[in-house]
């Protein structure tokens, strides 16, 4: 499992990167990152190497950040290879509430965080399917 | 020219002495609320030997009505009452007006005395754009142009494309519009293919609900050929009625055989001299159910020196220049912050800085309230924050029957809530 930070942005020019701002120079590395926006207001999902730390800049910087566990699990990187995980959550029926990937080494390994409903039942089906789960620091040092 | 040439036309001695004798028939009425059988307890039972002595009674304040909800200041058997007209929202409580079937005909000559005094006649059309409903503008304004006997479009504000429709295909000659509608509705035309000058039979439109300047005014009556006059009016004395400009465009003539003017130093209760601006006090002379005495109306305005060329003797008042309280009147309708501030922190998910933002938008109000999200509830999804913007829409809505523009925002951009923050910032220039 992972942490992912979810801040709550205005839609303006020059929002995305004062916090990109903030966290370079924090030092904090952003591992994955991904936007959903309604045109007047979006959610900015950050996984950082060090989350305790990126959450703790984003609140000095007056952020509105939730924290949230997400599962991080590998695939491998070819034709099929999200297919076959989703599969195995949806044949237990579980609902995925936002997802994005990373790609790790091309055309190699990619990793898909997934927002689930009923968090530890979809880590555990997950890993029964033999797929990789990553923890924070297996994030830090991929 | 005049509707009731007696009334509107007596000596200004022969109309002090019949407000005197209004006045004093008045409080007696009021005694019998309970809210004046304690305030009026002083007075004495004969009643007042001259008008001045009126400025030794107390004020009745808006605040005081509300806490007087629902019946501490009504003054008949709840069985004369027939109707009641309320100000929007819960919060606190609403102000709630009753009229005994007197008040109302009398409410329907006063505005058939207004309509008739700049030219409407019987074979006028009458379209009455204003609200119907609690609301007093159209419903005031429908029965008063029944009573002078002139056909009536009860069509109510918006759907502009009918509005045209029904101007041009009734050849309508006289409107009741907001004046901010008024200037919207005409940046519709072109798409109408409608000309308003050359399709059109229009010639006078009954502007009021919202203060606006001459300027305004004249946009008004050049953009449409016509001739504009300014309603004055409020649901605590009847609603429209209270006030109307003639034929001479200088001033509103207050109907004194019906209302009492004084106007105040809003911050010590002097009473000024003619001339002077400052917050208009009005004590009815006729109402039934629900007398006021010395109501303070939060409008800032001044009585105008002079007589009118018109013949009347009833004194004018300036157009209304603002507000002695926070009141702000968004497309006409009436409404507080605090209603805002009540309605916005009972909704758990978001803070406590909100910012009331007010301007223009091709000649309509906006009102844009922005609210921070509370970041304890906040659990980073999109669609929560969509519920959230929906749901406080849906709320504010309920309440102050404005349909705002609600921006959530981040934190840090609202002024802190230490201190007096300002939470209300009005961008409108009246124009």
């Amino acid at each position: 499992m992972g942490v992912q930070l979810a801040v709550f942005l205005e839609n303006r020019p020059g929002k995305l990167e004062s916090i990109t701002k903030a966290l370079a120079e924090a030092g904090v590395n952003i591992r994955g990152i991904a936007m959903a926006s309604e045109g007047e207001f979006g959610v900015l999902k950050i996984l950082a190497d060090d989350p305790e730390k990126a959450l703790r800049v984003l609140r000095e910087h007056h952020c509105t950040v939730s924290r949230r566990t997400v599962v991080v699990a590998m695939i491998e990187d070819r034709p099929g290879g999200l297919h076959e995980l989703l599969a195995t959550l949806a044949a237990e029926n579980i609902n995925i509430e936002d997802c994005y990937g990373i790609a790790l080494e091309e055309g190699h390994r990619a990793a898909v965080v997934l927002d689930v409903e009923r968090f530890p039942e979809a880590e555990a089906v997950l890993r029964s399917h033999g797929l990789r789960l990553l923890s924070d620091r297996e994030l830090t040092s991929l | 020219m005049y509707w009731e040439q007696n009334c509107e036309t007596m000596s200004r001695d022969e109309l002090n002495g019949y407000q005197l004798r209004m006045l004093n028939q008045t409080i007696r009425r009021a005694r019998k609320a309970p809210h004046y059988a304690t305030a009026l307890a002083k007075t004495p039972e004969k009643g007042l030997a001259s008008l001045a002595e009126l400025a030794g009674l107390p004020f009745t304040s808006k605040a005081e009505l509300r806490s007087g909800f629902p019946y501490g200041f009504l003054a008949v058997a709840r069985e004369e009452v027939v109707r009641l007209h309320s100000s929007s929202g819960t919060t606190g409580n609403p102000t709630v007006v009753y009229h005994t079937r007197g008040d109302i005909a009398e409410w329907e000559n006063l505005i058939a005395r207004c309509m008739y005094s700049t030219g409407v006649r019987r074979n006028d059309v009458f379209q009455n754009m204003m609200g119907y409903g609690l609301f007093t503008g159209g419903i005031g304004f429908h029965y008063g142009a029944e009573r002078l006997g002139v056909m009536t479009i009860p069509i109510g504000p918006g759907n502009s494309k009918r509005q045209i429709w029904f101007l041009k295909h009734l050849q309508t000659t006289v409107i009741h519009i907001l004046p901010s509608y008024a200037l919207h509705l005409y940046t519709l035309f072109p798409e109408t293919g409608v000309d308003p000058k050359k399709d059109l039979k229009l010639r006078i439109a009954f502007i009021g609900a919202e203060p606006h300047s001459e300027a305004t005014r004249k946009k008004i009556e050049e953009l449409y050929g016509i001739k504009a006059y300014d309603s004055y009016g409020l649901s605590e004395m009847c609603g429209p009625g209270v006030a109307f400009e003639c034929l001479m465009q200088n001033g509103l003539h207050l109907w004194e055989d019906h209302f009492y003017p004084e106007v105040i130093d809003p911050s010590s209760g002097r009473v000024l001299p003619a001339g002077e601006e400052g917050e208009l006090v009005l004590t009815t002379l006729k109402r039934e159910a629900m007398p006021l005495i010395r109501y303070r109306t939060g409008d800032l305005t001044r009585l105008l020196p002079g007589d009118c060329p018109c013949g009347r003797t009833h004194r004018r008042i300036d157009r209304i220049k603002g507000r002695s309280d926070d009141m702000l009147i968004i497309n006409g309708v009436n409404l507080f912050p605090i209603q805002i501030e009540k309605t916005l922190m009972a909704i758990p998910q978001i803070g406590h800085n909100y910012l009331i933002e007010i301007y223009k938008e091709n000649y309509m109000d906006r009102l844009e309230v922005k609210v921070e999200i509370n970041e304890e509830v906040f659990r980073g999804t999109l669609s929560e924050l969509e519920r959230l913007a929906a749901r406080v829409t849906a709320e504010l809505r309920a309440e102050i029957g404005v349909t705002p523009v609600v921006r959530l925002v981040e934190p840090s951009s609202l002024p802190v809530s230490e201190g007096k923050a300002r939470r209300v910032i009005d961008r409108r220039n009246q124009g």
